[in-house]
Formats: C-alpha cells, sequence, structure tokens
C-alpha cells in the first residue's frame, strides 16, 4: 500500500471526508526521509480542516452532498441517507437579541469589558437569559476585589466573556456541502462546541446518515452531528470584522417591518 | 487633671456631656452662637482618673485647603499649574471662632479627648482639632473615643476604652482633600475658561468638573443614550397549558424565547406532530425566601428612593437627625453582619411599646429571636444601621418617622426567620422540546410580616404529576413578543451603579448625585408610563463591587425564575423619578469620551482607582506621597491630552449650545446628531 493511501485510510479511520490521493500528496510535507506516518495523518488533517471544501480538486468523487432542494420549507421532514461533509458559513445565537450583541461589541470597541476596566452595569431587565453578563460581572467582581490601586490586569481575552453561550442557548449555523449548496442548522440539542467564539467560520462538520431535515433546516444533535474542527482563517477574520455592522444591518431592517 | 472633650457636631457634645456629667452639666455659652461649652466633672477611670471636664464641638471640618493668592486669577497662571501649586491649609473663615473657643480651652487643661464621628473623615476632623487644640497647649495628651451611637452604655464603655487616633485614616482624608482641590480646580478652571469663548448660552456659564460628578453624570449618559439608541426587536416563543384538576398549568419553554421566526415555527410544528407530552421530572421540594441583611447606608438610600419617596440626601438627612438624637445607630456604615457580641435582643425588647410593630417585636423577645444572617462587609468602624432605642411616632417629624419605621422593620425582619413555602417544579418533554412548570405555596410569612418591602406571593399549587405519566396538552401556543428598551436610571439605581464602581463612598454618593442636578448637568422627570416594566428595572440590583456583595443579586429565591419573585415589586403606583441629562449634560460626556478613550474622565476608572488607593492608605499598603505623585501624574497626563484635543469638545458643546439647553424636552424630540439616532 502507498503511502498516500496508508494516510487515505488513516483519515477515514478519523470520520473525516476522503481526499483524493492527488491531493493528499499535494499536502504531504516534502521531508526526506518522511516522518512517520501518524504525524503524516495529522498534518493532512490539519490541511484538510483548514481547506475550502468546495474546491473541486480536494474530496474523492463521488462527493457526498445534499440531495437538491434539500432546503425547500414544503417539505416537512427528511432523514439524510448518507454522511455529508459540510463547513460551517456562519453563526447566530438565536437567544439573544442582536441589540444585545451590538451593544456588548460595543462596549468591547471602547475597550470597557477587558478586565479591570469593565463598567458595571445593571441588568435592564430585558435579558432573561443573561449567562454572558452575569459572567462578566462576576469577573469584574473579582478584579475590584483584588486589584490593587494602580494595577489593571488587561489583555483577558474580551470577546470570550462577552459572547460566551449558557447552557440554554440556540444557534443556527448555515452550513455548505463540497458542492456549494447552503443550508441552514438548527441546535435541536445542545451542543458545548457550537458558540459564536467556540465554532470557527470555515470549521468542519460531518453530519450523519438519519439526521433530520425539517422544513428544508438540518436539526443539530450530537448523534447526527460531528464536529471535526478546523476553520478557514480569511473567512473567521472577514466575519469577525463584519460581524457589528451586519448585526446593525439586520436591526436596521428589522426595525421597518 | 482637666480634660477638654471635643465632638464633631453640637447635638454630640451634649448628648454625651449628658451621659458622663449624669445630667449635671454647667452650659456655657461661646462665640460661636450654635456651640456651647458643657463643664462637669467624670471618672474616666485609669490612666486619667476623676477630671474636670469641658466638653465642645465643632461643626464638620475646621479647615480647608487653598491654593495662595497668586492662584486666584483664572487666566494666569494657567490652570495647570495648579497641579503642583502650594496648597495651604488654613482655619476656614466662618470656623475661626470654633478653633479659637478650642485653643483657649486647651490652654487649662492636661488632656485632650475627640468624640468626632468614627469614620474616615471623622479622624481628618480629629486632626484638625489637634492643631487647633496644640496652638493654645503643646503638651496635651491626645486620646481619642470610638463609638458609633450615643446609647448611653455605649458612650461610657466608649470614655473608659480610649485609643489613639488613626494618622492613616488621616492622611488617606488628607490626599482626598488635596486632590479634590488640584484636580477640581484645574479642570474647573480649564473648562470654563475655554468654553466661555464659544459664546452664546455659554458665556455666562460655570462649568465645574468634579472627579466624582463626571463619572456620576456619565452613568446618566450611558442609560440615556442606551434607551434612546435602542431599537426593538421581535421574538417568539412556545407556551403550553394544561388543565388538569380545575387549574390551568402554565408550562414555559426550556429555550425560553428564540429570535427567529422560522426556526420557531419548525420547532413548534414538531411539538404538534409529537401530540403526547411525557413527565420527566416532578420535584416537591421545601422552599425559603431569605430574610434581608443588616442595612447599609447605600441600602438605606436605596430603600429610601424606592419605597419613601425621598431622595438619597433627603434620607441621609434624616437619618443623621435620628442618629443625632441618639434614635438609631451611626447611619453611614458598610458593615452588613452584626458583631456576636451584641445584645439585640435587648434592642428587640425596646420594639416591643410600638403600635406598629410591637406585638412582633414581643414575639421574637419570647422566644422568635433568630440571629441576623452575616453579609461580607466590615468597615470594622460601625455596626450596620440599627434603632438604638424606641421612638415614640410624636416624638418625630413626618420624614424622621417613615425612615425610622424602615430603619426598625429592617432590624426587626433581620432578627426574625425567613419566609418558607415549598416549590413545586413539573420538567416534560413534548416532542424533542423542554418544558416547565413551576409552583410555589407560601407557608410561613415570619419576618414578611413585619417587612411590607419585600413581597412573596405564592403561585397556584400544582396538581399531581407522576414522572412518565404522558399527556395531550390542553393548548400549545406559539407567542410573539418584542423587547422593550431599558427604563432611565432611578436614584437606586444610580447609587447601586456609584457603588458597583467605587464612585465616592456611600457617605457622599447622595451629595454627588445632587450636585449634578444643581448644576444642570441633569434632570429628574417622573416616570412616564410602561408600568409593566417596572418591576424588571427595579430588579435585584448588579452589587458587582466592594468584594463580593455580587452574589447577592444571583443568588436564586427560592428556586428558579428568581427575577419574578424579587424584592422590589412593592413600587406602588406613585411616580418614580428618573435622571434625564441635559443638552450639557450629554456634550460634556460626550466630547470628553471623543477625546480620549482611554482614560475618559465621563468613565469611572480614575475616580474608582483614587478610592481603592484611599483604601489602601488606611491599610497602611502605600502613603499619602506616593498616592498623591501618581494621581496628580494621571490627572495631568488627562488634562494635557484634553489641551490638545480641546477642539473636539469645543466643536460638540457649540453644535449642542445651539438649542435652549435647559430644555430637556426640546433635547428629547431633536435626539440630536450623536451616534446614530434612532428618529
Amino acid at each position: 500500500m502507498s503511502l498516500t493511501t496508508q494516510i487515505r485510510s488513516g483519515l477515514q479511520a478519523q470520520g473525516l471526508p476522503t481526499p483524493t490521493l492527488s491531493w493528499i500528496q499535494s499536502a504531504m510535507p516534502r521531508h526526506n526521509p518522511p516522518p512517520p506516518l501518524p504525524a503524516l495523518i495529522a498534518t493532512v488533517k490539519t490541511r484538510l480542516l483548514i481547506a475550502d471544501l468546495t474546491n473541486p480538486a480536494i474530496l474523492e468523487l463521488p462527493v457526498p452532498a445534499f440531495p437538491p432542494h434539500l432546503s425547500n420549507p414544503e417539505v416537512k421532514e427528511i432523514k439524510l441517507t448518507q454522511d455529508i461533509p459540510v463547513q460551517v458559513l456562519d453563526i447566530d445565537n438565536l437567544t439573544k437579541s442582536k441589540w444585545d450583541q451590538i451593544e456588548e461589541l460595543e462596549a468591547i470597541a471602547r475597550g470597557e469589558q477587558t478586565r479591570g476596566r469593565e463598567i458595571v452595569r445593571l441588568p435592564t431587565g430585558n435579558e432573561e437569559d443573561d449567562g454572558a453578563s452575569e459572567g462578566a460581572s462576576t469577573a469584574s467582581t473579582q478584579s475590584i476585589s483584588s486589584g490593587r490601586p494602580g494595577v489593571q490586569a488587561r489583555g483577558a481575552s474580551a470577546s470570550n466573556a462577552a459572547s460566551a453561550a449558557s447552557k440554554t442557548s440556540t444557534h443556527r449555523l448555515v452550513l455548505q456541502d463540497c458542492k456549494g449548496q447552503k443550508v441552514y442548522a438548527l441546535e435541536l440539542k445542545r451542543m458545548e462546541k457550537i458558540g459564536v467564539s467556540t465554532l470557527n467560520i470555515g470549521e468542519k462538520i460531518m453530519l450523519k446518515r438519519g439526521a433530520t431535515i425539517a422544513r428544508g433546516t438540518v436539526l443539530l444533535e450530537p448523534a447526527t452531528c460531528v464536529i471535526l474542527g478546523g476553520k478557514v482563517e480569511a473567512w473567521q477574520k472577514a466575519w469577525v470584522e463584519g460581524r457589528l455592522v451586519r448585526l446593525k444591518e439586520t436591526v436596521g431592517s428589522g426595525n421597518q417591518n | 487633671m482637666k480634660v477638654l472633650c471635643v465632638a464633631e457636631k453640637p447635638s454630640i457634645a451634649k448628648a454625651v456631656a449628658g451621659h458622663l456629667s449624669g445630667g449635671q452639666a454647667t452650659t456655657r455659652p461661646t462665640p460661636e452662637k450654635y456651640i456651647k461649652n458643657y463643664i462637669f466633672d467624670y471618672d474616666f477611670g485609669h490612666p486619667w482618673g476623676r477630671c474636670e471636664v469641658t466638653m465642645t464641638s465643632v461643626l464638620g471640618h475646621l479647615t480647608s485647603a487653598v491654593f495662595s493668592a497668586d492662584y486666584k486669577n483664572w487666566d494666569y497662571p494657567p490652570p495647570d499649574r495648579l497641579f503642583d501649586a502650594p496648597v495651604n491649609v488654613i482655619v476656614s473663615e466662618d470656623k475661626t471662632k470654633i478653633a479659637e473657643n478650642i485653643e483657649k480651652q486647651a490652654r487649662y487643661v492636661n488632656a485632650l479627648c475627640i468624640w468626632t464621628d468614627c469614620d474616615r473623615e471623622g479622624e481628618h476632623i480629629g486632626y484638625e482639632i489637634c492643631q487647633a487644640a496644640r496652638k493654645g497647649n503643646r503638651t496635651l495628651d491626645i486620646k481619642r473615643a470610638r463609638f458609633s451611637n450615643i446609647e448611653r452604655a455605649h458612650i461610657l464603655n466608649a470614655s473608659r476604652t480610649l485609643i489613639n487616633l488613626d494618622q492613616k485614616q488621616v492622611n488617606a482624608v488628607a490626599s482626598r482633600i488635596e486632590l479634590d482641590l488640584r484636580i477640581g480646580y484645574a479642570f474647573t478652571r480649564f473648562l470654563t475658561t475655554n468654553l466661555r469663548t464659544l459664546g452664546g448660552p455659554m458665556a455666562q456659564l460655570m462649568l465645574s468638573y468634579g472627579s466624582c460628578q463626571f463619572p456620576t453624570l456619565g452613568f446618566v449618559v450611558d442609560r440615556y443614550f442606551r434607551v434612546r439608541n435602542f431599537k426593538p426587536e421581535a421574538f417568539w416563543s412556545i407556551k403550553v397549558m394544561h388543565k388538569r384538576e380545575g387549574i390551568d398549568v402554565n408550562f414555559s419553554w426550556a429555550r425560553n424565547r428564540l429570535f427567529d421566526r422560522p426556526s420557531v415555527i419548525i420547532l413548534y410544528e414538531r411539538c404538534l406532530a409529537a401530540k403526547i407530552a411525557k413527565v420527566i421530572k416532578v420535584q416537591e421540594k421545601p422552599t425559603k425566601k431569605w430574610k434581608p441583611l443588616p442595612l447599609t447606608t447605600v441600602e438605606l438610600q436605596k430603600m429610601a428612593t424606592r419605597f419613601l419617596r425621598m431622595t438619597g440626601q433627603q434620607a441621609m438627612e434624616t437619618a443623621e437627625g435620628l442618629y443625632n438624637k441618639g434614635f438609631i445607630s451611626y447611619p453611614r456604615t458598610e458593615t452588613d453582619r452584626f458583631d456576636k457580641g451584641m445584645n439585640l435582643r435587648a434592642l428587640v425588647q425596646k420594639q416591643t411599646q410600638s403600635q406598629a410593630w410591637g406585638d412582633f417585636a414581643q414575639n421574637l423577645a419570647d422566644g422568635g429571636f433568630q440571629q441576623p444572617r452575616q453579609g461580607r462587609n466590615d468597615d470594622k468602624a460601625h455596626p450596620p444601621i440599627h434603632p438604638i432605642t424606641y421612638a415614640a411616632p410624636t416624638a418625630l417629624n413626618p420624614e424622621e418617622k417613615k425612615v425610622y419605621e424602615l430603619v426598625a422593620r429592617r432590624f426587626l425582619a433581620c432578627c426574625s426567620e425567613d419566609a418558607k413555602g415549598v416549590a413545586t417544579d413539573v420538567d416534560i418533554k413534548y416532542g424533542e422540546e423542554s418544558f416547565h412548570a413551576h409552583g410555589v405555596v407560601v407557608l410561613e410569612r415570619n419576618y414578611l410580616d413585619v417587612y411590607p418591602y419585600d413581597k412573596w406571593t405564592g403561585t397556584v399549587q400544582l396538581p399531581k404529576f407522576m414522572v412518565g405519566e404522558q399527556f395531550q396538552p390542553t393548548e400549545a401556543l406559539m407567542t410573539e413578543g418584542k423587547t422593550a428598551p431599558p427604563n432611565y436610571l432611578t436614584e437606586a439605581d444610580l447609587i447601586a451603579l456609584m457603588d458597583a464602581n467605587g464612585i465616592g463612598t456611600d457617605a457622599t454618593m447622595a451629595e454627588h448625585i445632587q450636585r449634578i442636578q444643581e448644576r444642570d448637568y441633569v434632570r429628574t422627570v417622573p416616570r412616564s408610563g410602561g408600568s409593566g416594566d417596572e418591576e424588571a428595572a427595579d430588579a435585584p440590583a448588579a452589587r458587582g463591587g466592594r468584594g463580593g456583595r455580587g452574589s447577592r443579586g444571583s443568588r436564586g429565591r427560592g428556586g428558579r425564575g428568581g427575577r419574578g419573585g424579587g424584592g422590589a415589586a412593592g413600587n406602588g403606583p406613585g411616580r418614580v423619578m428618573e435622571f434625564i441629562p441635559t443638552q450639557l449634560g450629554v456634550a460634556l460626556i460626550e466630547g470628553f469620551d471623543r477625546m480620549n478613550f482611554e482614560t475618559s474622565l465621563g468613565k469611572p476608572f480614575l475616580r474608582k482607582e483614587m478610592e481603592l488607593k484611599m483604601k489602601a492608605i488606611c491599610e497602611g499598603q502605600t502613603t499619602k506621597e506616593i498616592v498623591l505623585n501618581e494621581s496628580i501624574q494621571q490627572y495631568r497626563h488627562v488634562y494635557m491630552q484634553s489641551q490638545q484635543k480641546l477642539s473636539v469638545l469645543k466643536a460638540f458643546l457649540s453644535q449642542d449650545s445651539t438649542g435652549s439647553r435647559n430644555d430637556y424636552r426640546d433635547f428629547l424630540s431633536e435626539d440630536g446628531g450623536y451616534r446614530e439616532s434612532t428618529a
């Protein structure tokens, strides 16, 4: 068995989509002598997870993809008949109002959520599910009580605190298959890894056979949704940078109704 | 042996003299008409023994810090010179007669005993008294009495366990005074002289700056914009109702609500398709509503603004009066735990005379007494605010009656028992979705009987459900709602924010709030309509700062859904006053925010640091010199930045002062051109 074939079986054994042998060849590190097999597999896996799956050169034909018209809302329910690899294009926490998300992002932009410099705000009574901001104020309590005068702990990642999802959060994703078909996916059962700061754009997910599609939306639950990891750096960057503008646009247009 | 005793105010001098002399003091007038000297004999015990005593008082601070005459002119030298100009401490003009009285009396005595209030300011006033007395007599033996109320036994005990003046606290206050002077003068002159050049309504204006005032104003402006900029959004939910034993049992959705209609439709449809709901969990357990913590100053002010229709300032003045008359303990305290050694039962016993709450007190005295909960804050100077003796309603004016009642009821509630009930929780699965029903039955009201400020109403008792049982819900609805903007700040909110962010001390917060109104930076207006939001807005305020008081708000009250059962519901239909910034106030904060984000004077960070430094001086972790140096450098840096970017501030103010700046209504309707307007 050639080295590339061995790598391919290694990837398959980990539940990853199957790349072509020529792509594996191109993704292999050119060391001589080659590193041991597990290291090779790990390297190629990483490259696969940061790649854009819609690139036709990557996956072996026939590429498993959504059946046509999957996103038709007229169809009450169908089940996937095969495993389908997808990548994340967008994520939204449906539990949080857009405006709450905007206020958080703006506070971060003003440098107010860095530890030790947070303005402790009062709950306004509109955020019943308010896990994130509660967490943030706890953090500030600690930093105030332990902080000696003049000492300001800085640099702690603020975005984590601001967008952390609580146990009851519900997210909606936009997923894309290898043919570029896009579909909404709704978190039917809470999955820890799905969160605005924890799931990357471009991250790969394997939707398993038997996964439910209701009214054109994939219902995500641990039994039929395996998160493989990875991200597409450029997409992630663009998504983060454009988030505030997108949120504002959504709220602005929603307002006119 | 001869001793001079000096209190912080005449009422305390009179009360202490009365106790020490057994009512036998001779009263002499002094050149200052409010102040009397009381002459009597008293045995201090070891080491002073039996003494001839003269007891007198001051009227608060004797001295003030001032710049020398070379700095009187606002235009020259430039204001930033005030950061290092020499500061002189002099006896204030209106206090010279008082200082002279002390100096003169000191000549005839061997020892000086300070009876100022036991807090930081009191410590400094004590030091000022020492300085005045030393002018008359360099060889004085100086002691200080430590007391927190003017009840007889407490005062006698204090007189026999004298301590020394705490120089660290004196230094902390001295630093605060000097910083306030330098920073306040420099920025006030800078703002006023520069902005007057804009002409128009600005030409006459006095733009005062205070390092507490501005952050306080900042909170009001911040909330103002959060309200004005708010965009409502629609959300959807699923509500399940099941009728059993004649009771409509409402189940709420575990997801609560989602901001996307198609997603909710999908989930709703799957519930309906499942038809049958299954009971997953049934739990019946005892639940409690905890009695309140012992009363602190901040808590007193918040409650007074919320329940007594008073401002924090009025509440503090009234409480001060009650303290001076000996009815309640010292009302400026951060402590929310009673010392184990205090005889609280005796204090409860005194309340049995009351028509209104005497029966309740009697019940406690007859065995119902329970030790109060222990909060986490102890300022080591004063116990929580509590009644010292019973005050008959006829002895009090209407305001005093309200505040006294609050203090007495709070105290009795603390010494009573938590309210008890039974909570029932039922979890069901309907299709893939989870729903939850919660019921509470109040069994024993306990402390609630004496404490009308808390509400705890039980819901209907839930009928029986069995785990594993299946049923077809009577009704399942998809509901729609809209988010509402937050409310403008109430005074209780503002106090809570200042407390959480370390702006001012609990003793001075009310003054800062008063100040920004006097300066016309903010106005108060009655809250209009929308009483539905009221409960939510007054719900447990964040107690972020100060080492962990924060846990209070988030503690589950009797199980789930805590907020609904919260203590703030009893607001009644009266008018709640809200704080709204004037155009001027908005322009100042916005202007400073635009000049420099890092250290905007409209944000609480610089001041918070300063308060922490004061504390550190008291604890011996730093010194006055270090703190003065650091803080002046920081503020000078901000000053320089402000000077460089003065044009930004000017642009803001000239743009906004074109309108009638005093009319907030104009301002509300215009909703000017800063940030994006809601239109």
